[in-house]
């Protein structure tokens, strides 16, 4: 890395430029990288940003996109009315509920299959779980939604046949269509789908650990309940902040998993609504549906700004915590 | 850690965060241009309609997923063609949401033909008005005074005419014309009637009987099944509601939401009792498909059918051409003393030129000819001489059943009537002797026409259109809770509370501004 090292003592302008470009020329490589990230954030994310004025605006679509600076203003209004909405309470808690239980749930599962998988000595095994772990990840979730009805329908679902059979219920589940379930379902179904991808990343982190550490540990008798706890975990750590910081700040989508959408979008109904109506669904039906912009806007809004705040105290705790924090 | 550790270790970070990325770049591709209708290179350069030239190519969206035809081919689109020298490119909605979208994103095809955003479309700066169209290119297109007054928006255009629709003169002074599928109806399985000792089915309660002994005998037959989108009607009817949840109802003179009409209550209480006493599953409220309940009936598996009149007749040709062999029997019209049908209705949907549209004269040119007597018929009946001769009494003697879908779909009968009037369709009922045709002629009996209550729309972007669309979503959430409450108290309990969220929303405002509009426009009909 060296370009990272600055030569000490540089004295006129003239030299400290004609220094700058002689290294900008040796980084080009480099800057073309970033430059081309900066240019995909610039287009993606902050150019379309000057659509959050329709917030506070009183937006119709069919003026187009000249309207957004034409429409009147209309303050907090938007911002108001969502906050009044009768099902602002049940919403919010569903948002937050399905996220939290989400992280819960599934940032901690593929950091014990990496451990797991770490400690199978069994090649052939450890990648055969491995690759039938991951492969869910490439499923969408409209497919997986699709073949959950043919596992969970109350009516032709291979589980309620399965557990009807076996005597353990004597009444279907309504898994899909009842509000007790979906939040289980959700994050059941998430950790199903994604475990196996995050898994790579700490394997990763597993695998860059100095062997070393785990012949020394070996000769002074530490067993192997005491060398994943440390050895492989203390080696994983700078990873599992990083990660959990990611995770945190995209909490309300999700999480690392993401999905929040989709599954409140595909699993909802409207008989599991009290429990899968959340911020985002929400917003895309009076968005999209009733073509009410400005009212949309201002509910993304709100979320945008929770999440920024969650990041931000998350990076804060954990730099207090642990020392490693991700700006 | 040491550096080649964390170079590994980043550089594995870089490539799961890029892949995550690419992957979810890909999805959103995907979804954006799933559906979207380009226009055809061919059709951009081309003539205006006339006839020996090349026909010319229009878009057309439909904002309909269930609709049965998706294609412009068979004998009737050929013979359109023929006449107008236009033809179709037809794009399918997949959802709910794919018209308002393509609203968003400006991506609106030539035509565009829609029940359920016709007021959001009714905007000069989305689609042509007729009237300065018909004044340019047409001018011998006439359309009478009342469908043009109910069509007319704030602005003083009107952008469509909807289909389906007539006057109660125009139905009167037409006696084959009955009546469309847009009615409700049940159809009970014949062979298990019979088995049954076929007891009386004359009233609800005669109905429910049945319906818990089929239960008691056939614990694996589901008693009802509903499909998604005709669940409420015939019962509603039958509680004597006078019209949909999101509907209006009149009492001397003024004007309420239906949800609050004292009946409804009524209404919710049997809907809950069939669901308590587990005559309905309860997944039937969360059909995302209208497909499920028809496999339901004709596979065998269910008792009733709960669709439109044209249930029973439909049903009974598919199980037949699945080598079934029971048939289903039509629940009569009415089932008690109180049923009634409103038709408040200004007809099911029309067609918009959009402002995207690359040839308005060969449209506004199209749809005269579709709202032409040949072209009405033609739409309607099929080709005539092949489909059906005319009969002197003043219908048509159709030569195949109207009531076969798979016939009917797969010629383009009927379902190209991007313009038409309720007299043609009601007639395409009229076939002696068919349980349909006997239903129509029931409920023509218990029928009240209040069309001025149909005028009684929202302007889009208005405060009431929100209002209105928040207070009908509400109850969309809120009713199922009702119909799946564990007892009656608490379905009673959640119906008050439905009710209590719609006044804090502002129904009274929604009604006094809906009286004020009534007041208005009635006299349109008078």
């Amino acid at each position: 890395m060296e370009w990272n090292t600055a030569p000490a003592n540089v004295r006129s302008t003239n030299g400290r430029q004609a220094l700058f470009w002689k290294r900008f020329k040796k980084q080009k490589l480099l800057h073309l990288f970033v430059g081309l990230g900066i240019v995909f954030l610039l287009i993606f994310s902050y150019s379309p940003m000057f659509g959050i004025l329709m917030a506070f605006k009183d937006y119709s679509i069919s003026t187009g996109i000249q309207g957004i600076f034409t429409s009147e203003w209309v303050g907090l209004d938007h911002f108001k009315e969502f906050v009044n909405d009768y099902q602002f309470g049940t919403i919010v808690r569903n948002t937050l509920m399905l996220s939290f239980l989400k992280v819960l749930f599934t940032f901690p599962a593929p950091i014990l299959l990496a451990i797991l998988l770490n400690e199978a000595k069994n090649l052939r095994f450890k990648r055969f779980v491995q690759t039938v772990s991951y492969l869910p990840h490439f499923i969408s979730w409209v497919v997986v939604v699709g073949i959950s009805f043919s596992f969970f329908s109350v009516d032709i679902g291979v589980v309620n046949k399965a557990l009807m059979g076996l005597g353990i219920i004597d009444k279907p589940l309504a898994i899909l269509t009842s509000p007790n379930y979906f939040w289980g379902l959700s994050v059941g179904s998430a950790v199903w789908k994604e475990m196996g991808w995050w898994t790579i990343i700490f394997l990763a982190a597993i695998a860059g650990i100095n062997p070393s550490l785990y012949e020394a540990a070996e000769m002074d008798g530490a067993g192997r309940l005491a060398r994943i706890r440390h050895i492989t975990f203390p080696g994983m750590k700078g990873t599992i902040v990083v990660v959990l910081i990611l995770t945190i700040g995209s909490i309300l989508g999700g999480g690392l998993v993401g999905s929040n959408f989709e599954q409140a979008f595909l699993f909802g109904n409207t008989i599991n609504n009290p429990t899968s109506e959340i911020v985002q669904t929400y917003a895309f039906k009076v968005g999209l549906k009733d073509g009410r912009f400005s009212y949309a806007a201002a509910i993304d809004l709100i979320q945008s700004v929770i999440s920024v705040i969650l990041i931000f105290s998350s990076n804060f705790i954990a730099k207090r915590a642990s020392g490693s924090s991700l700006f | 850690m040491n550096r080649l550790v964390l170079k590994r270790l980043y550089s594995s970070l870089v490539v799961v965060l890029v892949l995550a990325l690419l992957s979810a770049c890909s999805k959103s591709n995907g979804g954006g241009n799933q559906g979207t209708p380009e226009a055809s290179p061919s059709a951009a350069g081309s003539e205006p309609a006339s006839h020996g030239k090349d026909p010319v190519e229009l878009s057309l969206f439909i904002d309909a997923p269930w609709y049965p035809v998706k294609e412009w081919k068979g004998p009737v689109a050929d013979k359109i063609t023929e006449k107008t020298g236009v033809k179709l490119k037809v794009t399918i909605a997949t959802d709910d949401k794919q018209l308002p979208l393509m609203i968003a994103s400006g991506d609106l095809p030539d035509l565009v033909f829609t029940y359920a955003n016709v007021d959001r479309l009714s905007d000069s700066k989305l689609s042509y008005p007729w009237n300065e169209l018909i004044a340019n290119y047409a001018p011998d297109f006439k359309i009478d005074k009342t469908r043009i007054a109910i069509h007319t928006m704030d602005d003083g255009n009107f952008y469509t005419v909807r289909n389906a629709f007539a006057t109660q003169e125009e139905m009167a002074q037409n006696k084959y014309s009955l009546g469309n599928d847009g009615n409700p109806g049940i159809a009970v399985r014949e062979d298990i009637l019979k088995e049954l000792g076929n007891p009386p089915l004359r009233t609800l309660d005669d109905f429910v009987k049945v319906l818990g002994r089929v239960k008691e005998k056939y614990p694996d037959m589901i008693p009802l099944t509903m499909d998604k989108d005709w669940m409420e009607q015939y019962f509603l009817q039958q509680s004597g509601v006078e019209g949909l949840l999101d509907g209006w109802y009149e009492r001397d003179g003024k004007v309420d939401y239906v949800l609050r009409q004292p009946e409804t209550l009524e209404y919710f209480k049997f809907m809950n009792s069939l669901y308590r006493s587990g005559f309905i599953l309860a997944e039937n409220f969360a059909y995302t498909n209208d497909q499920i309940d028809d496999q339901y009936a004709t596979s065998g598996k269910a008792f009733a059918h709960s669709h439109t009149v044209s249930v029973a007749d439909s049903d009974n040709i598919k199980v037949k051409n699945n080598g079934g062999s029971f048939t289903f029997k039509l629940l009569p019209s009415a089932l008690s003393d109180k049923t009634v049908s409103v038709s408040s209705g200004l007809g099911f949907a029309g067609t918009f030129i959009t402002k995207n549209n690359k040839d308005p004269e060969a449209s506004i040119k199209f749809i005269q000819y579709l709202a032409s007597e040949e072209g009405k018929k033609l739409t309607m009946f099929g080709v005539e001489g092949v489909h059906w001769t005319w009969n002197d009494e003043g219908y048509p003697n159709l030569k195949y059943d109207p009531s076969d879908s798979d016939f009917v779909n797969g010629n383009g009968i009927k379902w190209w009537y991007l313009y038409n009037d309720g007299v043609t369709e009601g007639m395409l009922s009229y076939v002696p002797g068919t349980q349909k045709t006997q239903a129509l002629m029931e409920r023509k009996a218990f029928t009240v026409y209040k069309p001025a209550l149909g005028l009684i729309q929202t302007q889009p972007d208005s405060p009431e259109k929100t209002l209105k669309t928040k207070i009908d979503e509400m109850v969309k959430n809120e009713k199922v809770k009702i119909y799946l409450a564990k007892s009656e108290e608490e379905a009673v309990a959640n119906y008050n509370n439905m009710l209590k969220n719609a006044e804090k929303l502002g129904l009274q405002k929604l009604v006094d501004w809906a009286n004020e509009t009534y007041q208005k426009k009635k006299d349109l009909f008078q």
